[in-house]
C-alpha cells in the first residue's frame, strides 16, 4: 500500500513534481555556485595581494615633489616598513591606439603607462608572475584585453604630432590597484627605457607614493600621520581596506545577487512543496482514513509521506551541486581572470556541498512542519466524507443564494479563491513576489535616472556644472572663468565652490581628514535631511556619514583646523551625499589651495542649456563642462545601464516565474477538480462559463497580489534600498516614480502574461467528460 | 404527439487497453412528447451509457440522435452546453453533485447560468421544489452534512429548476426509501402532466410500473418494449400493473 501510494502520486502529479525537483536543484545549484565564487573570491584575492605584495597606503600626487624629504620622513617613522615612488605617465586616449587605427579618444579611463616597482606594488602577468619586459614591449590592462579582445603580438602605437612609439604587446596585467573596471585609471607595462622616452615625449607625470606598514593594524594611524605632515597631497589616497573592497565589489555583488536568486527560488520550491502536500493529503484523504482506521500508526502514514521528499530533496540538491561544479568555471570566470586562481583547501572545497545540502536539509523540514496536519486527520470522517472540504467554515457566508450581483461564473471564481485560500496561497505568494522584482528596480532605476538625484549626492542644484582639472595654474584660470561668468548677461546666477582637504578632531581626541566644500551656499539650494546651511564662518554642515562617524547632530559643535588653529564650529546641518566615500563637509569659510582637489562653478542660465553648455566648452577647453542631465550620465550612466539590465533580467524572470508556476498550478488544479468540472459540463455549464471561472480565480488574485507586491515594493522596498544605501552615505532615498510603467504598464504585462497562461493551461477541460469520472 | 426524440443506430464502442467494447449496438428509439418511459436491464447492459449519448454528454461513435428536430452529431459543444442546460434535467446514478457548493447553490446554479434575470423567481422555484421533495428544512446545509437519500433528491430539484422538456433518471429512487421514492414519483408525475417527458432507468419494478413504456436492455441492445397505459395514481392499481410487468420481464429473461 504504502509503494502504492507513492507510485501513484509520482505518476499523478509528474509535472509539479518535477516542477519541486527542478527548483530544488536549481536553487542549490546556484547556492553551491555562489559560496564557490564568495571562498573563491576570498582566496583568490589573498593570493594576489600576497603575490603582488599590494601596497598598503598609497598617496596620487600631481606636481613636484621632493624625494628626499619623503626619504627621511618615511625613515623616521617607526610604522613604516617600506617606501616606493613611483611615476606615472597620463597619456592622452586621442593619443592611444591599440591594436586598431581608430585611437581611444572616447575612453573613460585615465590610461596611465609606468615601469615595473622595485620593491612592492608588483605589476603581475596572468600567471601571476611579476612582469619584465624588453624594450619595445608592453603589458597590457585585463580591461583592455577584454574590451578590444586582444592578444599577445597585437600592436600599440602611442603618437603625437612629433613622434610615434610602437609596442608589442607581449603580456597582461593583473594589478591590484586598478584591476576592476569601477576604478577609472590603468595602468599599462612598458620596459624601463622606453619610459624614459615616454615621460620625456608625452603626457603628464603624477606620482604615486606607497607605503607598506609593519602593522596594518596601524592604518588609520598611520594615514592621520601623512596627512598632517608637509608631504605632498595634491591627489586622492587610496589604502589596503579600499583595495580590498573594490577588487571584491563586482564580483562580490554578483556572488550576493546569486545566493539571493537562490535562496527566492529555495522559497518558490517550498511553496510549490507546500501545494502539493496539501493537495496529495486532500486526495489521499480516504485511502489515510482508512490507513488509520486498520490501525497503522500516524507516525508510519507520515514517514511515507516525508520518505518522497526527502527522496526528491536529496536527489535535486545533490544533482544541483554536481551541476554547479560544471558552471563554476562560467561564474568564477571574472575571478579567475582579474585575480587569478588559488589552492584551496579540503574545508574550502567541501563548503559548496555544504551549502546545497542545506537546501535539501531546509526542504525536509519544511515538509516535516506540513505533514503535521496529517495528524489532524480522523479515520471515521475520512472515510466518510472523502475529502476535506467539510473543514472549511461558514461557506455559506459566499453563498450563490445570496448573490444577486456578480454573474455567477465570476462569482464562483471568487467565491472558490475565498473559501480555499490555502490552496492560491502559493499563486499569491509568487504573484507578490514578482510584482517585488519587476517594480523595485523600476522604481530605483527610475530615482536614480531622475534629477533628484542632486539631493543624494550632496550637490548643489543648477543647470549648468563646470569642473576644472588639476594643474599649475588652476587658481588663475578658476579667476579667469569667474570674471567671464560674471560679465555674461545670459548668467542668471553662478557661483563657485572649492573642496580642500581639511582635518578635524574626532571623537577620541585625534586629527582627521575630512573633504570640505567651501563656497556660499545660500546662492544655490541642498536638500538637508536635517537643519539647513551653513552661512557664517563658525558654521558647518555635515554628510549623513561624517556625522554618523562623528556622531554628531544638528546643533552639535565640532573642532576644526584652520590655518593650525583649532576653531569650534556648529553644525547646522545634515545632508545625504554618497561621493567621496560619503564623508564630506560644507562650510562658508576660506579654503585651503594647498590642499585643493576640486574647483566647481554652479552656473543658472536664461539662455538654451545646452547651447550654453557648447558655448563655454569652446572658450574654456581643458574644463569639463555638463549640463545636470549629462552629468548624471556621466557619473551614473555605467551604473545605469546595468540596473536597466538587471531591470529587464528582473522583468523576465519574474515573467517566467509567473508563467511556470500559474500553468503548473492550474494544470494541478484543474487535474484536482477534474470531476467537479465533469459535472458542470454535464449539466449543461459552458466551457465557456468554466474557463471564465478559473480565469477569474487567477486574475482576482494576481490583482490582489499586484496591489500588495507594489505596496511593499514602495515602503518595504524602499527601505531595504535606502538602508542598503545609508552605507554609502543616503539613508533617505524617496522613489521617484513614474506611474505610467509601475502602475498601469507592469501590471499590464503581468495581467497579459497570466491571461495567456491561464487560457492556455485549462484547454484540457474540453477533454473533461463525465462517463469518464463516473467509470473511475 | 410529436417525437420529441429519436435515435437512428445509435452505436457507443469503448477502446480500452487497445480493445474495442461494444456497450450500445444499433440502438433505435423513439421517444413522444410527454411519454414517460423506464428502461430496465442487468448491471452493465448499458442503461446509463445511452442516457449520456442521448443527452449529447458523451460523444456517439456512430448513428444519429435527433432532439426536437436537430441532429446532435451537428451541434456544437456550446450548443449540446445550451441544450442541456435548458432544455434537459438529469439525474446521475453517482448523484454528483458540486462538493464545494451548499445544497441550495446546487440546486440553482444552473438556473443562474442560464442568465435568468428574475433570480427571486428562481429561488421561490428551488424552495418550492425542496418542499416538494421534503428537504426544504437542508437548503443552507453542506453536502457533506445530509444523507444519501437528501443527496438525491437535492439532485433531482436541481435537474428540474429549469423546467426542462425531458427529464433524464439515472436510478433517481435508488438510494430512497418507498415513502421517499413515492414522493418523489409524485413529483415526475406532477411534471409529466405539465407535459414533460421522463424517461427513468431503474431496477425497481414498482417505479416501472408507473410509466406508460418499459423498455429492457440487455448487452447493449433494446430487446423488447412492453406497453401500458398512461398510469394515473389516483385511479389504478399499482400491484396489478406490477405483477403484469413482472411477468413479463420475467419471460425477457430478467
Ligand atoms: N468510460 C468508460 N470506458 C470504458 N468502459 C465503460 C465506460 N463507461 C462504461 N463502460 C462500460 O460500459 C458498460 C455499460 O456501462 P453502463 O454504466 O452503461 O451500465 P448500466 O447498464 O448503467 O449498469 P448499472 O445498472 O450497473 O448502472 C459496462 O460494462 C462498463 O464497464
Ligand atoms: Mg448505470
Amino acid at each position: 500500500m504504502i509503494y502504492k501510494i507513492l507510485k501513484k502520486d509520482f505518476a499523478k502529479k509528474k509535472i509539479i513534481n518535477s516542477a519541486v525537483f527542478l527548483f530544488i536543484m536549481l536553487s542549490a545549484l546556484l547556492m553551491a555556485a555562489g559560496t564557490n565564487m564568495l571562498i573563491e573570491l576570498s582566496n583568490s584575492l589573498d593570493y594576489l595581494f600576497e603575490e603582488a605584495s599590494a601596497p598598503h597606503f598609497v598617496q596620487y600626487h600631481s606636481g613636484s615633489i621632493d624625494q628626499n624629504e619623503i626619504v627621511q620622513w618615511s625613515a623616521e617613522n617607526s610604522l613604516v616598513e617600506k617606501q616606493q615612488i613611483g611615476e606615472m605617465i597620463n597619456i592622452e586616449g586621442a593619443n592611444t591606439y591599440i591594436n586598431s587605427s581608430e585611437s581611444e579618444k572616447d575612453t573613460v579611463m585615465d590610461m596611465a603607462f609606468v615601469k615595473q616597482n622595485e620593491s612592492f606594488d608588483f605589476l603581475l602577468d596572468l600567471n601571476n608572475q611579476k612582469i619584465e619586459l624588453d624594450k619595445g614591449e608592453i603589458a597590457v590592462p585585463i580591461y583592455y584585453m577584454q574590451k578590444r579582445n586582444l592578444s599577445a603580438g597585437d600592436q600599440l602605437i602611442i603618437k603625437n604630432e612629433r613622434q610615434e612609439l610602437s609596442f608589442t604587446i607581449k603580456n597582461f596585467v593583473r594589478d591590484v590597484q586598478m584591476n576592476p573596471s569601477i576604478i577609472s585609471s590603468k595602468r599599462f607595462v612598458v620596459s624601463e627605457s622606453d619610459f624614459e622616452t615616454l615621460k620625456n615625449n608625452f603626457g603628464e607625470l603624477e606620482y604615486l607614493i606607497s607605503f607598506q606598514l609593519n602593522n596594518i593594524e596601524q592604518l588609520n594611524n598611520f594615514n592621520n600621520q601623512y596627512s598632517s605632515s608637509n608631504l605632498p597631497q595634491k591627489g586622492p589616497t587610496i589604502d589596503i581596506e579600499l583595495l580590498q573592497l573594490l577588487n571584491s565589489l563586482t564580483d562580490g555583488l554578483i556572488a550576493a545577487v546569486v545566493i539571493l536568486i537562490s535562496i527566492l527560488l529555495n522559497l518558490i520550491a517550498l511553496l510549490c512543496l507546500r501545494f502539493i502536500i496539501i493537495l496529495t493529503i486532500e486526495e489521499d484523504y480516504k485511502d489515510i482514513g482508512v490507513m488509520k482506521a486498520v490501525g497503522i500508526f500516524q507516525s508510519d502514514i507520515k514517514k511515507i509521506y516525508l520518505s518522497k521528499y526527502i527522496i526528491i530533496a536529496l536527489t535535486a540538491s545533490l544533482s544541483g551541486y554536481l551541476l554547479s561544479l560544471l558552471v563554476n568555471k562560467v561564474f568564477s570566470k571574472n575571478i579567475m581572470l582579474y585575480i587569478g586562481s588559488a589552492p584551496k583547501t579540503f574545508i574550502q572545497s567541501i563548503l559548496a556541498l555544504i551549502s546545497a545540502l542545506l537546501i535539501a536539509l531546509i526542504v525536509i523540514g519544511f515538509s516535516l512542519i506540513i505533514l503535521r496536519r496529517l495528524a489532524k486527520i480522523s479515520a471515521v470522517e475520512a472515510m466518510r466524507m472523502g475529502s476535506t472540504v467539510n473543514t472549511i467554515s461558514n461557506k455559506s457566508r459566499f453563498s450563490l443564494f445570496k448573490n444577486n450581483i456578480i454573474p455567477t461564473n465570476i462569482f464562483l471564481g471568487i467565491r472558490d479563491v475565498l473559501i480555499r485560500f490555502k490552496l492560491y496561497a502559493i499563486l499569491f505568494f509568487v504573484f507578490i513576489l514578482s510584482t517585488f522584482i519587476i517594480i523595485l528596480p523600476m522604481n530605483f532605476l527610475n530615482t536614480i535616472s531622475s534629477s533628484e538625484m542632486v539631493s543624494y549626492m550632496g550637490m548643489v542644484k543648477s543647470d549648468i556644472i563646470m569642473d576644472l582639472r588639476q594643474s599649475d595654474n588652476i587658481q588663475e584660470r578658476f579667476k579667469e572663468i569667474q570674471n567671464y561668468l560674471k560679465n555674461d548677461p545670459d548668467v542668471e546666477k553662478s557661483n563657485s565652490y572649492i573642496t580642500s582637504k581639511f582635518e578635524i578632531i574626532n571623537a577620541d581626541g585625534y586629527r582627521e581628514n575630512i573633504y570640505l566644500e567651501t563656497g556660499d551656499f545660500s546662492v544655490f539650494p541642498i536638500d538637508y535631511i536635517a537643519g539647513s546651511a551653513p552661512l557664517l564662518d563658525n558654521e558647518i554642515a555635515l554628510s549623513y556619514l561624517s556625522a554618523e562617524e562623528q556622531s554628531k547632530n544638528v546643533g552639535d559643535t565640532l573642532e576644526l583646523i584652520i590655518d593650525e588653529a583649532s576653531r569650534t564650529m556648529i553644525v547646522t546641518g545634515i545632508y545625504q551625499d554618497i561621493t567621496n566615500g560619503g564623508k564630506t563637509a560644507k562650510a562658508d569659510i576660506r579654503p585651503d589651495y594647498e590642499t585643493a582637489v576640486w574647483y566647481n562653478i554652479n552656473i543658472n542660465v536664461n539662455k538654451n542649456i545646452k547651447d550654453k553648455v557648447s558655448e563655454y566648452e569652446n572658450i574654456f577647453n581643458e574644463v569639463k563642462i555638463y549640463d545636470i542631465g549629462d552629468y548624471f550620465m556621466q557619473t551614473f550612466g555605467t551604473t545605469i545601464d546595468q540596473l536597466r539590465l538587471l531591470m529587464f533580467t528582473a522583468v523576465i524572470i519574474a515573467l517566467l516565474v509567473t508563467v511556470l508556476i500559474t500553468s503548473l498550478f492550474l494544470k494541478t488544479l484543474i487535474a484536482k477538480d477534474r470531476s467537479q468540472i465533469a459535472i458542470k459540463k454535464s449539466i449543461g455549464i459552458s466551457e465557456k462559463d468554466i474557463k471564465i471561472e478559473y480565469l477569474t480565480k487567477s486574475l482576482v488574485i494576481l490583482n490582489t497580489a499586484i496591489i500588495i507586491g507594489t505596496i511593499i515594493s514602495n515602503t518595504l522596498g524602499q527601505k531595504i534600498v535606502s538602508t542598503a544605501l545609508s552605507i554609502i552615505g543616503a539613508p533617505r532615498i524617496e522613489f521617484v516614480i513614474n506611474p505610467l510603467e509601475a502602475y498601469i504598464l507592469s501590471p499590464l504585462i503581468m495581467i497579459t502574461a497570466v491571461t495567456v497562461t491561464a487560457l492556455l493551461s485549462i484547454k484540457s477541460i474540453k477533454e473533461f467528460s463525465i462517463s469518464d469520472i463516473n467509470a473511475e | 404527439m410529436n417525437n420529441i426524440l429519436e435515435t437512428n443506430n445509435l452505436c457507443k464502442t469503448y477502446l480500452v487497453n487497445n480493445r474495442q467494447y461494444h456497450i450500445l449496438k444499433n440502438i433505435n428509439l423513439t421517444v413522444k412528447e410527454g411519454e414517460f418511459i423506464s428502461v430496465m436491464g442487468p448491471s452493465g447492459s448499458g442503461k446509463s451509457t445511452l442516457l449520456y449519448n442521448i443527452s449529447g454528454m458523451d460523444k456517439m461513435t456512430a448513428g444519429e440522435v435527433n432532439f426536437g428536430g436537430e441532429k446532435l452529431s451537428e451541434m456544437s459543444e456550446n450548443e449540446l452546453s445550451e441544450l442541456r442546460l435548458n432544455k434537459m434535467g438529469f439525474v446521475f446514478q453517482q448523484i454528483n453533485l458540486l462538493k464545494n457548493l451548499g445544497i441550495i447553490d446546487n440546486i440553482i446554479i444552473s438556473a443562474y447560468m442560464a442568465g435568468h434575470k428574475n433570480k427571486d423567481l428562481i429561488k421561490d422555484r428551488a424552495l418550492n421544489l425542496m418542499k416538494k421533495t421534503g428537504i426544504i428544512d437542508l437548503a443552507d446545509n453542506e453536502i457533506t452534512q445530509v444523507s444519501g437519500g437528501q443527496l438525491q433528491r437535492a439532485a433531482i430539484c436541481r435537474a428540474l429548476i429549469n423546467s426542462p422538456q425531458i427529464l433524464f433518471g439515472d436510478e433517481p429512487t435508488g438510494a430512497l426509501n418507498s415513502s421517499a421514492a413515492e414522493d418523489v414519483m409524485q413529483v415526475f408525475h406532477d411534471i409529466n402532466q405539465e407535459g414533460t417527458t421522463v424517461l427513468l432507468v431503474t431496477h425497481d419494478v414498482k417505479i416501472a410500473a408507473q410509466s406508460e413504456r418499459i423498455l429492457y436492455m440487455l448487452d447493449g441492445n433494446i430487446e423488447g418494449e412492453y406497453i401500458m397505459d398512461k398510469y394515473n395514481y389516483l385511479e389504478d392499481d399499482l400491484k396489478e400493473r406490477e405483477s403484469r410487468l413482472t411477468k413479463w420481464l420475467l419471460n425477457m429473461g430478467f
